[in-house]
């Protein structure tokens, strides 16, 4: 009897051991090529079969900067994100009020014609981007890569704030008319403060997305507007790993500052579905 | 006329083919409480959104004090409304809540305040001014939802179905607390509910729905002792029906024939003899007797078919006459088994007629 207990208790813990393992490995699987990328950032005389740099070093991230010319690529990768998400989030509320509290006819066919840029190959649609904006003369301006941005960054607006919206208690805005309100106090005391919880997500996925955002800006940047996902390819090429690795850790900052805003400040079921009635 | 404060006035509401509202016209005193009852579909739930401006009609007018509001806007019509869902807002206090309607009038804070206090004390939550609603149980959310219906003495106050998502017991608590407030401050109500145990308990006149059209209007004793129409009776609660026509009148009681028997009644004044007549008899008020008590007037054999214990009464289906069958409910004192003869008497003042098919 107590045999079997122990058997047992044994059996449970074999199975806790195999469980953990299994995790860690997937972690490491993931987390991989980050460290690699870290260590080679700040690594020097890495080479051959060595588990570990033999130096450390913070000159690649001073070359970066230097030659790479970071703090512009930087500044340009924050004004077109900025613009991007300006444009996106308009266009989310006013597609998010009409998918979310509007019965209309060919909802369905909109909204997947409003996610195909995402559907298809990047490439594919980033041609197409390309060759209108070369006619239109948007290559290579702020204003035309934000734009390219928005075919991706608009669709995660909608879907957001469509949710948003049709979580907004018909009630309650009812009860806001009743109590006196007309439509403009309606929309700032009332709709306005529930609809920000999904403002907000949407924004930091819109600012997300054309921060990665890769294939459509190759295709639309220009000397004047490399951002930084652009940059480091760029730098791939030259042949330096060192500098291209630094480049990639830099460019990962913004984006784990968000992340841990995003953990530390708002539960993101709760910026998704914005609060519910009661 | 002057006393009337809400009037319906010839008032249709149609969804393609669905008659919401067909033309409807009620007149709401002031001061009183009315309830609109039916079940789900009726139209009662238009016919105050109707009321709010969130529905315009397709046809006819509503007046408020005498004003013509069918074209006024929701936000100027001075309403106050108390929702089934409580429809408060979320990111508010209480405070915030019931001092809506105050804000948006540009009240100065101090007044505002000073208001809000007391139609927080008026409802019974002092103290939970820095409250936000989803910290409050469904009956304190729902005394927000009050206060801040009346905290800006509005005309009339709306009740949209206020107590359906509170559990029963707060039910019936909260039930007698509206009726007093409403009551206290002499304000206009209309109730809109399909609990009609609660219409009665509340109103001071019931408004009866039925697919869009007015059923009976009159005070809780009128339509529970005298229902008009099959559909009211049945709705308040009455599930036995015998169809039957006028044999004779004599002074004020006629006999009327149902099932071969001859049952005596109190008189219709528009019956005459052979006026098909429908009878309504409560379950509890007809009397069970054992098969060797003395016969009489009203008095008839049956047999039970059924027994279902209830508890603190037996319910009985029974037969009698020529196919007739009955519901009766009786206290548990007197029991009589399945298939048991038994004799059934009618007090003939509580049998209830209309004239009809």
């Amino acid at each position: 009897m107590r045999l079997a207990r122990a058997y047992g208790r044994a059996m449970w813990d074999a199975r806790l051991v195999l469980a953990y393992t299994l995790l860690l490995s997937l972690t490491l699987f993931i987390l991989a090529p980050f460290l690699m990328i870290a260590l080679r950032s700040v690594g020097k005389g890495w080479f051959g079969r060595l588990w570990l740099p033999p130096q450390l070093t913070l000159d690649w991230y001073r070359w970066a900067v230097e030659v790479g010319n970071i703090p512009e690529v930087m500044k340009n990768t924050l004004i077109i994100g900025v613009i991007a998400v300006a444009v996106s989030t308009v266009i989310g509320i006013f597609a998010g009020w009409a998918f979310g509290r509007r019965q209309m006819p060919g909802k369905e066919v909109l909204m997947a014609i409003i996610l195909l840029p995402r559907m298809i190959p990047p490439i594919t649609y980033a041609l197409g981007v390309a060759q209108i904006f070369y006619t239109l003369e948007l290559v290579d301006t702020y204003l035309g890569v934000a734009l390219a941005h928005v075919s991706v960054c608009a669709p995660y607006a909608i879907l957001v704030l469509s949710a948003t919206f049709e979580g907004l208690d018909e009630r309650v805005l009812e009860a806001a008319g009743v109590c006196g309100a007309n439509t403009i106090k309606r929309f700032f005391y009332v709709v306005l403060p529930l609809i920000m919880p999904g403002i907000l997500a949407s924004m930091i996925f819109s600012f997300t997305h054309s921060y990665n955002e890769f294939t459509l800006t190759l295709l639309t940047y220009g000397p004047h507007t490399v951002t930084l996902p652009v940059r480091t390819y760029l730098a791939v090429g030259d042949g330096y790993w060192e500098i291209t690795s630094a480049m990639a850790m830099l460019m990962v900052v913004p984006s784990l500052l968000i992340l841990a805003v995003i953990q530390r400040r708002a539960k993101p079921e709760k910026l998704v579905g914005g609060f519910k009635g009661v | 006329m002057t006393d009337v404060t809400i009037e319906f006035r010839d008032v249709s509401k149609r969804y393609g083919t669905l008659v919401a509202n067909d033309h409807l016209s009620l007149a709401i005193r002031k001061g009183e409480l009315m309830t609109l009852l039916g079940p789900s579909g009726c139209g009662k739930t238009t016919a105050l959104r109707c009321l709010t401006g969130y529905i315009r009609p397709d046809e006819g007018r509503i007046f408020i004090d005498g004003q013509d509001v069918t074209d006024v806007p929701t936000h100027q019509r001075e309403l106050g409304m108390v929702f089934q869902n409580f429809a408060l807002f979320p990111h508010m206090t209480v405070q915030d809540n019931v001092g809506f309607p105050l804000m948006i009038r540009n009240l100065s804070k101090a007044e505002r305040a000073q208001r809000v206090a007391q139609a927080l004390r008026l409802v019974r939550l002092e103290g939970y001014e820095s409250h936000y609603p989803r910290q409050l149980s469904g009956g304190q959310q729902q005394r927000v939802g009050l206060a801040r219906a009346l905290v800006y003495r509005p005309k009339v106050l709306l009740l949209d179905e206020p107590l359906s998502n509170l559990d029963a017991k707060l039910r019936e608590e909260m039930r007698f607390e509206i009726k007093e407030v409403v009551t206290r401050l002499e304000i206009t109500a209309v109730y809109v509910t399909h609990d009609q145990a609660e219409a009665l308990a509340l109103s001071d006149r019931v408004a009866i729905m039925n697919r869009g059209r007015l059923e009976q209007v009159g005070t809780p004793e009128e339509i529970y002792e005298h229902p008009q129409s099959r559909f009211v009776a049945e709705f308040i609660g009455l599930s036995n029906f015998l169809e039957g026509y006028v044999q004779a009148v004599d002074g004020d009681t006629m006999v009327v024939s149902v099932g071969g028997l001859q049952m005596r009644i109190p008189v219709l004044a528009e019956a005459g003899p052979g006026q098909r007549v429908l009878l309504f008899l409560r379950p509890n008020e007809v009397e069970l007797l054992r098969p060797d008590d003395p016969g009489g007037a009203n008095v008839f054999d049956a047999r039970v078919e059924k027994v279902t214990y209830l508890g603190d009464t037996l319910d009985y289906r029974l037969t009698f006459g020529q196919g007739l069958t009955l519901r009766v409910q009786s206290d548990a004192q007197r029991r009589f088994g399945q298939g048991a003869p038994v004799r059934l008497r009618f007090p003939r003042v509580r049998c209830w007629a209309i004239t009809g098919n």
